[in-house]
């Protein structure tokens, strides 16, 4: 007994560290399994905020689940929506208008990209300042963003019709979101003002990664510029490029934001895209299950798309 | 008494064994030096001797403590790594002080080891500075102050001086084997650095593979290196390989070389056993200060390939039939690309290896 | 051949100059001419002959936004929702990235594709099922419900790039720490967290953004005006109220001032943190 009292008195910091929360963590981040216990919290979040609605929403889609007409219930229905969609024509329009909108738009944005990535990348004087301003479009919010488009783009007080008009390239002011053979093309102008910086960016901190020994050997050589962009630079850059793509494209597919303000679909449907489509069936119509269905066709396409691109991509690098 | 002791000790990842059972005992003021290429699972071995990487099987003893289940922190070691990992947001006498104070010293006590360790390494007049502002030789000081100021009972250097330069690194090794003199401290050294394996260590523990090929004092490592592996490991340029057939001439033994233009080698005084071994197959190994320039009665006689002055001596490559060989010989040698020239072998530097399995064999 | 080379030179200097200042004149001229518009009098801005040079100058925009709506709300609301998420993200988000960041470990690889493929989820599908969610235990229309589902979308990037400014940090630092004698968790938040600093607020400032420009979730999971976010309030306003341009080009300049403030701060190590997750990955 005394023993016992004399090996406790020996060690009371041990038994007071016993009491104390930050210490018991402490020991807990000795164990074996504290790597996954570290990812504990953020895997519930997670699980619980977007697998569980995800799952959920795969779920909904072969559900009726409409909230302005509690009547119909929320029985299960099948492959209804599914059916339903393949003959409806708004579905197919948009499709087609996802695929122009998401094609033009990483086209252009990827030109506009390596253009700005090459020039920066040389470093002039006075050049970083500019780098900085054209970055940022990327931080600025939609809503924003396609307000000051509206603006500019406006049919009586846009300034970009008046500059095309005193250029002489126009006759009278355009108007441009209303006309449905230049909605589409006006937003993707504005898409690609938006979304150009992201592949600076990234085509940049690529362009930084290539030794500066290839273009030195390469003009030794007697490579000229352009056939060192074509020899060293792109191919150096594959993989940034691909993933800078596939990360748009993920983007660009799946929020509707910057249509939903600038067009909202119209005129008529000539600018209404899949997840634009889908939002409105949930957002407007309250038709869940049938919105629910559109984002699943979404995302199989878009999983289908990122699975072909990553083999091609893959095989052309062998 | 034995500082460190380990049994069977194995680390695998998956399928894959980085070490497989390493034995080995260290005695009180041992400096053991653990040799070997990037991948041969030095550091992992280190960084289980410090607690930081768990065995897969096997035991650590330190002193006559088991301490496989003892955190890093209680197993009365310090370590010096390879970046230093000097803490960046600290200065200099809290990076030297940092154990002692998690450890619950009184700032007095504190202060004064933490002074004394920073006297011993001439870096006392940095203490208000942050690591950043040092340099890489002040980094490496404040790193080993960093050990000594505990006092532990084994210290363990994690290759310390591969990030400096030549010349710093010559001084900082004389100043490890000055401190370990001075401390008498048992050092477990971690490097790829062969001349820092020879000139530091009391033993060297040569390693490939996750397995010990020698543990031996460093001339015996040296001069008797237990296979091919550590034989080419060790020494630079490094030991000559020639492979061929022994042969008995009379009271000579022979090696008649491999390949088209075979050539004959006269071995000078071999052991005994080597009589039984005519007609085997070997590889003969011969250090390149070995040979001496030898005109009237010369071993063997190649042609010189390639002639390399490096100030002290003279480096020669010698074609020897198909195979080439590496001489250092004097200084101001005056010979040219293509002539022949003979060499004499040291008797007592003749090493002789299983081609098979690269074991030495005499 | 040395003064062609040099005549080259010159040349691609001037064409390099002259795409970087047309592309910067591209990015920034429809942000110069809202701030112009935002000063101009509403007769200034609807008239026959365009304004380039406003002739007079009012801030009557700024004071009409900011007293005849409820922005200040709006803009309080995006305030807290973005504190929230920050908060939320540096918590556990930075659990998550220390682990991938300094432990190797069976299944490593698959939860970080896995925390990444998160990301493609449409969000559409996500917000049907995440508003009957939170309907169901109340968290709809509430700062923190908003405040949530932006943890769950940003916190893959949250942890990725997080994790580029963890693997910058020596590991040797924390085995160093650790035989000092701290445990794992303190040789973490003594020694790494500190030198991640940087890191932390450049990550955080890009959750920040996200959260504070983020308008489809604000959109359908808030209904009232105690939860709504800016975003969503200047878009019903535009919709509503038909707001004159020159109101609506005030609050947009008001809500990008805090964007613009943040992204000129971390800028740098922003853009580090974004390029070197995936420039690697």
């Amino acid at each position: 007994m005394a023993e016992r009292m004399s090996a406790l008195s020996q060690h009371p910091p041990s038994v007071w560290r016993r009491l104390d929360p930050a210490a018991a963590l402490g020991r807990l981040s000795e164990s074996r399994y504290w790597m996954y216990l570290l990812l504990v919290p953020s895997a519930i979040l997670i699980l619980a905020v977007v697998l569980y609605p995800t799952v959920y929403g795969f779920q909904l889609s072969f559900r009726q689940m409409r909230l302005n007409r509690p009547d119909l219930g929320t029985g299960f229905v099948g492959f209804k929506h599914y059916i339903a969609m393949w003959s409806d024509k708004v579905f197919w329009l948009s499709l087609r208008n996802t695929a122009v909108w998401v094609t033009f738009a990483v086209i252009i944005e990827f030109s506009l990209g390596l253009v700005a990535a090459l020039a920066l990348n040389r470093n002039l004087p006075g050049t970083k300042i500019m780098g900085v301003l054209i970055l940022l479009p990327f931080f600025l919010p939609n809503v924003v963003a396609g307000h000051m488009w509206a603006l500019l783009l406006d049919p009586r007080l846009g300034v970009i019709n008046d500059i095309l008009v005193r250029l002489g390239f126009l006759e009278t002011y355009k108007a441009w979101f209303a006309d449905p053979s230049t909605a589409l093309g006006a937003a993707i102008l504005v898409e690609a003002w938006h979304g150009f910086p992201f592949f600076a960016l990234l085509l940049l901190a690529g362009l930084k990664g290539v030794p500066d020994d290839l273009y030195k050997a390469a003009s030794v050589d007697g490579a000229g510029p352009i056939r060192q962009l074509r020899l060293i630079t792109l191919p150096m850059l594959r993989s940034v490029i691909a993933a800078a793509v596939i990360l748009r494209v993920i983007g660009l597919v799946n929020s509707p934001d910057l249509l939903l303000i600038l067009t909202g679909g119209g005129p008529g449907q000539s600018t209404q895209v899949l997840s634009l489509y889908a939002f409105q069936k949930a957002y407007k119509d309250f038709n869940f299950g049938y919105a629910g269905a559109l984002s699943v066709v979404m995302f199989v396409l878009l999983m289908l798309f990122a699975w072909a691109y990553v083999r091609v991509s893959k095989v052309n690098q062998d | 008494m034995s500082t460190l002791t380990l049994n069977g000790v194995r680390k695998s990842f998956g399928a894959l064994d980085v070490l497989q059972s390493i034995d080995l005992e260290l005695e009180d003021g041992e400096f053991l030096v653990l040799l070997g290429p990037s991948g041969c699972g030095k550091s992992t071995l280190l960084n289980i001797i410090a607690g930081l990487e768990t065995p897969t099987s096997g035991d650590i003893f330190i002193g006559d403590k088991r301490v496989n289940d003892v955190h890093p922190k209680n197993r009365n070691i310090a370590m010096v790594f390879q970046s230093y990992a000097l803490y960046p947001t600290m200065p200099v006498e809290r990076n030297i002080g940092f154990g002692l104070e998690m450890r619950g010293v009184e700032p007095d006590t504190r202060k004064r080891a933490v002074d004394g360790a920073a006297r011993m390494l001439q870096v006392d007049h940095l203490l208000d500075r942050k690591p950043g502002q040092l340099s890489g030789g002040q980094r490496q000081r404040v790193a080993m102050g960093r050990a000594i100021v505990r006092e532990p009972e084994l210290f363990l250097f994690d290759e310390p001086l591969s990030n400096l330069d030549a010349k710093l690194r010559a001084e900082m090794r004389t100043e490890i084997k000055r401190l370990h003199n001075r401390l008498g401290t048992t050092v477990v050294y971690v490097t790829h650095d062969q001349i820092e394996a020879m000139t530091l260590g009391t033993r060297i523990a040569v390693m490939k593979g996750g397995v010990i090929q020698q543990l031996a004092d460093p001339m015996t490592t040296y001069e008797k290196p237990a296979n091919m592996f550590v034989a080419g490991f060790i020494g630079s340029p490094s030991m000559n390989f020639v492979h061929g057939t022994l042969a008995r001439e009379g009271d000579t033994t022979t090696l008649k070389t491999d390949g088209k233009d075979s050539t004959t080698i006269r071995l000078p005084r071999v052991a005994a056993n080597l009589e039984n071994l005519a007609g085997r197959k070997v590889v003969l190994g011969v250090r390149p200060e070995s040979f001496a320039a030898n005109a009237s009665e010369p071993d063997l006689t190649g042609t010189i390939d390639v002639v390399e002055p490096t100030g002290p001596d003279t480096l020669v490559v010698l074609a020897l039939g198909g195979q080439t060989i590496t001489a250092r010989l004097g200084p101001k040698l005056t010979v040219a690309t293509g002539e022949t020239l003979g060499l004499s072998i040291h008797p007592d530097s003749i090493s002789l290896f299983d081609p098979d399995s690269g074991n030495r064999i005499g | 051949m040395i003064t062609t080379s040099r005549r080259a030179r010159l040349g691609w200097n001037i064409a390099t100059y002259a795409v970087l200042i047309t592309l910067t004149i591209f990015c920034i001229f429809p942000l110069l001419w809202t701030f112009l518009t935002s000063l101009k009098y509403e007769a200034d801005i609807v008239t026959q002959t365009i304004q380039y040079i406003p002739k007079r100058i009012t801030f009557d925009n700024y004071v009409a936004i900011w007293t005849q709506s409820g922005f200040p709300t709006l803009v309080f609301n995006s305030f807290v929702v973005t504190a929230t998420t920050v908060v939320l993200c540096l918590i556990t988000g930075t659990l998550a990235a220390y682990s991938f960041s300094r432990f190797h470990y069976r299944g490593r690889g698959a939860l970080m594709l896995g925390y990444l493929v998160i990301r493609m989820f449409p969000a559409v599908l996500m917000i049907i099922p995440l508003f009957i969610l939170m309907r169901g235990v109340g968290l709809l229309d509430s700062r923190f419900g908003l405040a949530l589902a932006y943890t769950s979308f940003l916190l893959p990037l949250f942890v990725w790039m997080l994790k580029g400014f963890f693997d910058a940090a020596p590991k040797e630092l924390e085995s160093a720490a650790r035989i000092d004698g701290c445990t794992r968790l303190g040789a973490m938040i003594r020694i790494v967290l500190p030198l991640a600093r940087n890191g932390l607020v450049a990550t955080s400032v890009f959750v920040a953004i996200a959260a504070w420009n983020e308008f489809l979730f604000a959109l359908m999971l808030t209904t009232s005006q105690g939860s709504r976010t800016w975003p969503v309030g200047l878009q019903l306003m535009v919709g509503e109220f038909q707001l004159p341009w020159g109101v609506l080009a005030a609050g947009g300049i008001i809500s990008i001032i805090p964007v613009m403030i943040l992204f000129a701060i971390v800028q740098r190590t922003m853009v580090h943190g974004i390029t070197a997750g995936a420039v690697k990955g």
